[in-house]
């Protein structure tokens, strides 16, 4: 526990390296950062087709314009929850890469975490011009959430990017014992896309449903904070939920915690 | 510094046969094979000695280093570095060591190594005063100055090897791993990395454990030799018991006519005559030519170190073999 704790000071004493390092990454890699961050723009696909939908009267009481914000807000949840450590540690494991890592004096899962954070701002910087195109469009999208609303949020979105870290770093980790890790992901991310609010708010599904989203991670990686962003859930209504949302952010980083140790190990039983 | 006792590796290999029928059977039905790459191997390191650590490929040197930097887990036995046991991989630990791997980098590809340096800076904790210090003499020492600007992508091997080895050591580690630190690199850049390992050994008096195929960073770096096969440690001991132990004898070298020394055992080489004796018989044979040839230019010397490590190697092999192994 001290150790991880040293780790974390480490970590926010590296924060003005690692985020000196991540603009020059971003400068270097301009192109495909903006790239990456653009691809990122499903929910606008999604916004069309459920705007093409609800042309004809509102859908489980999303009109439109509730229509337009719902994806308006996942577009900016997504942003500030991008992680992808689940390629990072497939690589770094099957290429050995892992090993220099290891030997710095911080938890190589730590040192990724805080390079991905490091780069969140650039990415908001590329997503911004579109934002403002999109309240210009719809200025009725513009809905300014209370203070409270504002802080959950806060509090819901960093919980939604670390479960989405944990889960891609778990999966990641499969690298240690399979050759094709990524396979695997592949059926979680179907999952996710359904029950997240991805492809549609989850208040769509059948009410017999709803009970199980609540309590399953899905919901917690991007749907929630999309509702209280988007206005859709009031921060009293939203509490309880983020406390689930933490639940699963310390099992899952339990899980993580025991199988990166395990995973060194058998690491080490590679020869990289 | 290094305390190493019965140090094992065993090593799970899955084996696979060739053809489709045994892929489908691989999926529910995988066969094992142990490999014991390191096999109980014992020693001590004294703070401040340049040990070579030299095998052929494939005798476990590589996976001692990596016990001993905490990169891979023992099966058995122990293992102390600076008096912790290295794959608890704890900060105060790695702070003071560093693994130099010939083929693996650290550099940030893309930035400029000086990016790197400062994002070790603030890994490491190392105070600013004496991060410019270190920089100072390391961008010295290994002649930096004019490309520490540029995208690592775009340094020649030889500066990138430098830069990976500055990189390595701005924490002032006092336990120098080097695992080929030379493999790839032109003959002038063998000679700079060589001699800034020396140089930072007396500097720092740093301890240094090198691994390398390449003859001259042995004797060049290393005073003392680990020599290991098949998992197990077969001489310990200087460059000169080695010889002593593995040359065969000592090579008589005179500048002059072959034609009169032939008889005494003397052969051509390189222009010289070179006669090789077992080392009680060496003041006979200077005798023996000073009679020939009076006025001869006489040298005596160990047979060179490659010669030495490959009769060592070859004695390994034998004692393995009769010992009735494979591993």
């Amino acid at each position: 526990m001290t150790e991880a704790i040293a780790d974390l000071g480490r970590a926010m004493r590296a924060a003005p390296a690692l985020f000196r390092v991540a603009f020059a990454d971003v400068v270097a890699y301009r192109a495909e950062m903006a790239i990456w961050v653009l691809s990122a723009t499903m929910p606008l696909i999604m916004l069309a087709m459920w705007n093409a939908v609800a042309a004809e009267g509102p859908v489980a009481g999303f009109g439109q314009t509730e229509i337009a914000r719902y994806f308006a807000a996942t577009l900016v949840v997504r942003q500030l929850t991008g992680a992808w450590i689940l390629w990072q540690l497939n690589y770094l494991i099957r290429h050995g890469g892992l090993s220099p890592l290891l030997l710095r004096p911080m938890s190589p899962l730590l040192y990724e975490a805080a390079s991905m954070l490091s780069a969140m701002p650039f990415r908001i910087v590329i997503l911004m011009p579109f934002l403002g195109l999109l309240v210009a469009w719809r200025p009725e999208l513009w809905a300014t959430p209370s203070l409270p609303s504002l802080a959950l949020f806060a509090v819901s979105v960093s919980l939604a990017w670390m479960l989405s870290f944990l889960v891609q770093a778990l999966f990641g980790m499969a690298s240690f014992w399979l050759d094709q890790s990524l396979g695997l992901f592949g059926v979680w991310f179907a999952a996710w896309g359904l029950f997240s609010g991805y492809v549609a708010p989850t208040a769509l599904f059948p009410e017999g449903v709803q009970p199980v989203l609540y309590w399953l991670p899905f919901r917690g990686m991007l749907g929630l904070p999309v509702e209280i962003l988007g206005g859709f859930l009031d921060w009293r209504a939203a509490l309880p939920e983020v406390g689930i949302q933490l639940g699963w952010v310390v099992v899952i980083g339990v899980i993580v915690r025991y199988t990166w140790k395990r995973g060194v190990i058998r690491y080490g039983a590679h020869g990289a | 510094m290094i305390r190493v006792r019965e140090l094992t590796k065993v090593y799970r290999v899955p084996i696979k046969q060739p053809g489709l029928w045994n892929s489908v059977r691989s999926i529910w039905y995988r066969e094992f094979r142990e490999v014991r790459a390191v096999d109980g191997i014992s020693f001590d390191i004294e703070p401040g000695e340049r040990i070579g650590f030299l095998g052929p490929n494939g005798a476990g040197k590589t996976t001692a280093l990596k016990m001993m930097t905490g990169l891979l887990h023992p099966t058995s036995g122990e293992v102390a570095v600076a008096g912790f046991r290295p794959q608890d991989r704890h900060a105060a630990f790695l702070k003071q060591i560093t693994l130099v791997m010939g083929q693996k980098q650290q550099l940030l590809w893309d930035l400029p190594p000086l990016e790197t340096f400062a994002l070790n800076r603030a890994l490491f904790d190392i105070p600013k005063a004496k991060f410019h210090e270190t920089l100072d003499e390391l961008t010295e020492l290994l002649d930096m100055k004019d490309f520490l600007d540029q995208p690592a992508r775009n340094l020649s091997l030889g500066q990138r090897m430098r830069a990976e080895l500055a990189a390595a050591l701005l924490h002032r580690p006092h336990i120098l791993f080097l695992d080929e630190p030379t493999i790839g690199l032109d003959v002038q850049v063998q000679a700079d990395v060589r001699r800034f390992v020396a140089e930072y050994n007396r500097r720092h008096q740093a301890t240094i454990l090198l691994t390398s195929h390449d003859m001259t960073d042995v004797s060049a770096i290393a005073r003392r030799i680990l020599l290991i096969d098949h998992g197990v440690v077969r001489f310990d001991g200087s460059l000169a018991d080695l010889s002593r132990k593995f040359g065969g004898g000592r090579r008589v070298v005179v500048q002059g006519p072959l034609d009169r020394l032939a008889a005494l055992g003397f052969v051509a080489e390189e222009g010289r005559c070179v006669a090789t004796v077992d080392r009680d018989k060496v003041n006979e044979l200077l005798h023996a030519v000073l009679q020939v040839v009076p006025s001869a230019d006489l040298t005596v010397e160990d047979p060179p170190l490659e010669e030495v490590i490959r009769r060592a190697f070859g004695e390994a092999r034998e004692k393995h073999a009769a010992a009735g192994g494979a591993r």
